[in-house]
């Protein structure tokens, strides 16, 4: 019997080795471990062997039955991966196919810059408020010291709604108005919004954005004030960004400062050609000063105790052109268009 | 403004500012902006004066001349010449190799038909002294050798321009600048002084007779004058500071005006009515024809100067053409000042004439200047024109009189300097730059007393003097220093404007996350515009810049629709274009008239508005049929999206009311838009443009629009300082059931779901639709609808038969309310 075990688990082993597919090794399978499969088959005469052999042939039998389920196993799972990877090759992509991009959403250079003047100075301590763009006459002129018929007029062409009502020119009524809520000092604030002016050219836009920051306290030094802006045009403008202070004249303040920061595309030598300062090596950015003692009178602030240590500073800056010399945009015009291949960029 | 370098070294000594360029920077760093430094000589370098020895001709050319010419020392040079109108001694201008004319021409040694020639004989027009010349310049026989040509024409000049500031109005002239100057550098500026004049004898009388407006007004009476063209230097001086010689008893007014500031006028004594001259406000509608031949018709508020019978000048802008210097005239009438500012301002804008004389009275002058300028002024007519003084008077109002007038005294604690601007600066060096300044200073134990000169209307307060002491040790050395707070920042919490603003940021990075951009449009627009978009505008500007943008918007979408087309008409080639636009502006409206009706009302409401435009592939890359087209569904998730990052809650998108929205009226799609609603409050719509208007207005592609009140949105909104609360999911599992319905296709989905969610409490937790279809297999008219309704107890699990039961209740509610049928 050991013989006929022997012939049949070594067909089968070959057998085995020889399934093309999985439906073969299913057949050699069933022909062999089946209920009537060879093996079955021998095994049935079992009993017409003797005690002792009985042991020995059923130990025979055994082996052969795990040797041939090992190699069925073993050449199914062979043969599945062949399947699989059949199957793998038709299933293949084009990765180098455009991506699904999703659309790309952009805030406004505008946006983007004011936030980022408005982060640097809250390090300071600064709040942000804000005002209406319409304005009275009085609070965007009269109330920040700018009388009517006076030459300082000029310096701000004012577009009219109505009598005594002006496009704001800059956003000081919101400082006059934030002071006139408040009723104390300290104020702290940072005022940035749209401003209006009677001029179209490709420099100057006649709606465009501001953003002014105001301190008000006692002992306020104009020395705080450079120290207020050296700190903006480091972090605006990088590290080693110097600023200087020129004498001018804004009604609103006084002494009053036009302030040039030390260019960032040429490091400031002067003398070399730089397209952003024009080889002066300094970039004219904001106008700033002490804030007028006329301002804390009309804020209602002149009877308060301690009025007398009272000063501040004020300084303002237009956003565009801060926009445009980090974005290096070169016409300001673009800003307004709401061309996608503009606004993209940002 | 303009200064000669030249006449202002005569006032002050300037040799040690570094030149020009060094005087700029100086007159910069003291406030006093140099817009830029002119050379008159620039391209006359190398230009000198030759005298021409022999006239040849060129062996080569018939045309060209071959001179030998001198510049008075060493060898002869040989040059080459086209022109014809020179011979053997005439004295010329030679561009030497080297020089660089002026109109870019650059002289090198060069053969001309192979003879070299060693500089060039310029024209005028080379020179660019003339627009057109014939033939080279010949210069006056008497003229030096070798000398530049520059300083031969008198152009050895350099001009400075200069942006005087409004309050600077004692700076603008030559002895402002001069006094600047000499204070800066420590020296003492100079001045001619003439005698002043004995206040006698002069035929024409001068009277005051509009008080303050006029304050005061001095007269010389000159006879015997001759006029006639001014000498060479006085032509050459005033056309260097941009202005034109007429003749010299009007060149003497504007040399004395550009040396002093002060705006004098000379008239024809003769041509005076009356004998005299009087500042009198204007009788309505009266005439006056002006120096430039105009004729203004003025009003009530003018100041005219008036002779006895009619107004003979508009005071302090321009004089009158009745009584102006004439060729003829014989005896002149000199006038000499002062109107209020503001006066000159609004007549001189009235009539757009800023002249110089306008801006500087409307500066304000020295009003002590007076005496001092009609002398020079009468010095100056008769070095020029001859003549001499007959007689003078003057006519002040008591705030005039030196006598009377109280001295400006300004204290100033002695610290207060130091304590103001930061910086170190001793009492020493405060005295010393005041006076330096023409202050008058004295000095108490804790203060200064401070009398600023009577030029400087600029200085009132304190701080005034504060900035003398800053301007004249310079700003850079004003140290940095830390603002100190002192006391918290305010609470985000408890500043509403803050809280706005925040929240709008929030919103515009919502839709920036849902891929949109942010547009940015000007608050102008046009009633053609408008009514394009059937919008009207209560907010008209009294000056717009032009038609198109004469109105303030009252709404964004116009501006949206503008960029989108915008973007159309500039996109090229197949590819699909995605316009994805958002907005945030204020939007204005006025229910009544506009006016400031307080110090801080102006009748005009700021409407805040959110507005978003969108068209084109739903993605921005990828294969054609897996991109897409936005349709609504896009929009209105966008919206959605918005509101749920916001925390928006009481929003509600509901279909428009049949006749379209009011607001809008004729702007969407009847069918594909929707009215959003801010509790019950109309609060905005979303939809699709019409496809009449887009038609009309050339879209390209379907374009969705929607705009919101953002004031209605940001009231429902979650406030900025508030966190997301965290909510814990159901601890037991929820039952679903999913339904096929036939309904009538004009019923809603809302109407369904909202009808489950009743009929189905207070299990039913969730009902929405999530299939549609009609077609073949449903009825004409209908639509079947299929709608999945979740059931949840959060205390306990569901059994089979509760769901059931509800599912059995909402089925009721659908058969009843709207006649549906689970579809078979």
């Amino acid at each position: 019997m050991i013989e006929k075990l022997d012939a049949i688990g070594t067909q089968a082993l070959r057998d085995v080795e020889a399934a093309a597919n999985l439906e073969a090794i299913e057949q050699v399978r069933i022909a062999v471990l089946g209920k009537k499969g060879a093996l079955s088959e021998v095994l049935k005469g079992l009993g017409a062997v003797s005690n002792e052999e009985r042991p020995k042939i059923g130990a025979a039998a055994n082996t052969w039955k795990g040797k041939i389920e090992g190699a069925l196993e073993t050449r199914k799972s062979a043969l599945e991966k062949a399947v699989l990877e059949e199957k793998l090759k038709t299933e293949r992509i084009d990765v180098t196919l455009p991506s699904r991009t999703p659309h790309r959403g952009t805030l406004h250079p505008v946006t983007q810059t004011t936030r980022k003047l408005i982060q640097v100075f809250s390090r300071l301590g600064f709040d942000v408020t804000t005002g209406p763009e319409i304005e009275t006459e009085f609070l965007n002129f009269e109330a920040v010291n700018i009388p009517k018929d006076h030459p300082a007029r000029d310096m701000q062409d004012t577009f009219f709604a109505g009598p005594g009502v002006v496009l704001r020119t800059h956003t000081s009524p919101v400082q006059m108005r934030s002071m006139r809520t408040r009723g104390k000092w300290p104020v702290r604030i940072l005022c940035p919004g749209a401003v209006y002016r009677c001029d179209d050219d490709a420099t100057h836009s006649p709606m465009f954005h501001q953003i002014e920051g105001l301190w008000v306290d006692q002992g306020v030094k104009m020395s705080d004030l450079k120290g207020t802006l050296e700190f903006f045009a480091k972090e605006m403008f990088g590290a080693s960004t110097k600023i200087r202070f020129r004498p001018s004249y804004f009604p609103f303040v006084e002494p009053g400062a036009e302030v040039d920061v030390s260019c960032f595309n040429c490091g400031g030598k002067p003398g070399v050609s730089c397209r952003v300062c024009k080889g002066t090596g300094w970039i004219e950015i904001l106008g700033a000063g002490m804030v007028h003692p006329r301002l804390f009178e009309v804020a209602g602030f002149s009877e308060a105790e301690g009025y007398d240590k009272l000063t501040g500073f004020a300084f303002g800056l237009g956003i565009e052109r801060i926009a445009m010399l980090l974005h290096e945009i070169s016409d300001l015009r673009l800003m307004y268009h709401g061309d996608v291949r503009f606004l993209s960029q940002f | 403004m303009r200064v000669s370098w030249n006449w202002l070294s005569e006032m002050v000594e300037l040799s040690g500012v570094g030149g020009p360029q060094g005087l700029a920077d100086l007159l910069t760093r003291r406030g006093l902006e140099v817009e830029g430094t002119h050379s008159l000589a620039a391209g006359f370098e190398k230009v000198i004066s030759v005298q021409i020895l022999e006239r040849n001709p060129h062996p080569q050319a018939d045309r060209l001349s071959l001179c030998k010419v001198t510049t008075g020392k060493g060898e002869p040079l040989e040059i080459v010449c086209g022109a014809q109108n020179m011979k053997a001694g005439d004295k010329v201008a030679l561009a030497q190799v080297g020089a660089s004319l002026p109109n870019g021409m650059k002289i090198a040694l060069s053969k001309i038909r192979g003879v070299t020639s060693n500089g060039m004989l310029c024209s005028e027009e080379e020179l660019m002294l003339k627009e057109k010349s014939e033939g080279i310049l010949i210069l006056p026989p008497a003229t030096p050798l070798g000398k530049p040509l520059a300083e031969i024409l008198g152009r050895d000049d350099t001009v400075l321009t200069l942006k005087i500031t409004p309050n600077r109005g004692d700076c603008m002239s030559h002895w402002g600048i001069a006094r600047e100057v000499a204070a800066a550098i420590g020296k003492k500026a100079k001045r001619p002084t003439p005698k002043l004049l004995d206040l006698k004898g002069s035929p024409v009388s001068v009277h005051l007779e509009a008080g303050e407006s006029g304050p005061q007004f001095w007269g010389c009476y000159i006879e015997g004058v001759t006029i006639g063209p001014s000498p060479d230097w006085v032509v050459k001086r005033l056309e260097a500071l941009g202005s034109r010689s007429i003749n010299n008893v009007v060149d003497a007014t504007n040399l004395l005006l550009f040396e002093l500031g002060q705006p004098v006028h000379a008239y024809d004594a003769d041509r005076i009515e009356g004998k005299k001259l009087s500042i009198r406000l204007a009788r309505e509608g009266e005439e006056i024809p002006l120096l430039d031949g105009t004729t203004v018709t003025v009003t009530h508020s003018d100041l005219v100067i008036a002779d006895g019978k009619r107004a003979v000048g508009l005071a302090g802008v321009m004089g009158g053409g009745n009584s102006e210097v004439q060729d003829k005239t014989q005896h002149v009438f000199l006038e000499c000042a002062e109107f209020a500012p503001s006066s000159v301002r609004r007549t001189a804008a009235r009539y757009q004439r800023k002249t110089d004389a306008a801006q500087r009275f409307e500066r304000g002058i020295d009003p002590l200047g007076h005496a001092h300028a009609i002398a020079r002024l009468a010095q100056l007519v008769t070095e020029l024109a001859g003549g001499k003084i007959k007689g003078s008077t003057n006519a002040l109002m008591p705030s005039r009189d030196s006598k009377k007038m109280k001295p400006r005294e300004i204290r100033m604690n002695k610290t207060f300097c130091e304590d103001f601007l930061g910086m170190p600066v001793t009492s020493k060096e405060i005295h010393k730059l005041l006076e330096a300044h023409d202050c008058e200073v004295q000095e108490t134990e804790k203060n200064w007393i401070v009398t600023p000169p009577s030029y400087r209307l600029d200085i009132a307060i304190k701080e005034d003097l504060a900035e003398e002491v800053a301007r004249s040790l310079g700003y850079d050395k004003i140290p940095s220093t830390v603002p100190k707070l002192s006391n918290v920042p305010t609470p985000t919490a408890s500043e509403e404007a803050g809280l706005r603003f925040a929240l709008l940021n929030r919103a515009k990075d919502a839709l920036v996350q849902e891929g949109m951009m942010e547009a940015l449009n000007f608050s102008f627009t046009s009633r053609a515009r408008l009514q394009q978009f059937g919008m009207t505008s209560s907010v008209k500007l009294a000056n717009p810049l032009s038609e198109e943008y004469e109105f303030m918007v009252p709404s964004l979408l116009p501006g949206l629709v503008s960029n989108s087309i915008y973007n159309w008409n500039h996109h090229f080639g197949s590819e699909p274009l995605a316009i994805r636009l958002f907005e945030f502006r204020p939007t204005f409206q006025a229910s009544g008239k506009i006016e400031a009706n307080s110090e801080t009302e102006t009748g005009v409401q700021e409407n805040w508005k959110l507005a978003i435009a969108l068209t084109g592939p739903r993605f921005a890359g990828g294969l054609r049929n897996e991109r897409g087209e936005v349709d609504f569904y896009d929009l209105k998730a966008m919206v959605e999206s918005l509101f749920d990052r916001l925390g928006t809650k009481g929003i509600r998108i509901q279909p428009m009311n049949p006749l379209g929205s009011s607001t809008y009226p004729g702007l969407f799609h009847p069918g594909q838009s929707a009215e959003i609603l801010a509790g019950n409050q109309a609060a905005g719509v979303i939809g699709l443009l019409h496809p009449g208007k887009a038609l009309e207005l050339k879209t390209r592609a379907p374009l969705w629009l929607v705009e919101l009140d953002w004031e209605a949105v940001a009231r429902l909104s979650r406030p900025v300082t508030q966190s997301r609360p965290f909510k814990a999911w159901p601890e037991f599992p929820s039952m679903e059931r999913d339904f096929a319905l036939v309904v009538r296709d004009d019923i809603s989905a809302d109407k369904i779901t909202q009808l489950a969610l009743k009929a189905g409490k207070p299990l039913a937790k969730v009902a929405k639709v999530f299939d549609i279809y009609r077609g073949s297999q449903v009825a004409k008219g209908m639509t079947s609808v299929a709608v999945r309704v979740i059931f949840l107890d959060e205390g306990r699990s569901l059994q089979e038969s509760e769901a059931d039961a509800a599912s059995a209740k909402i089925l009721e509610s659908w058969k009843k309310e709207l006649g549906a049928e689970l579809r078979s």
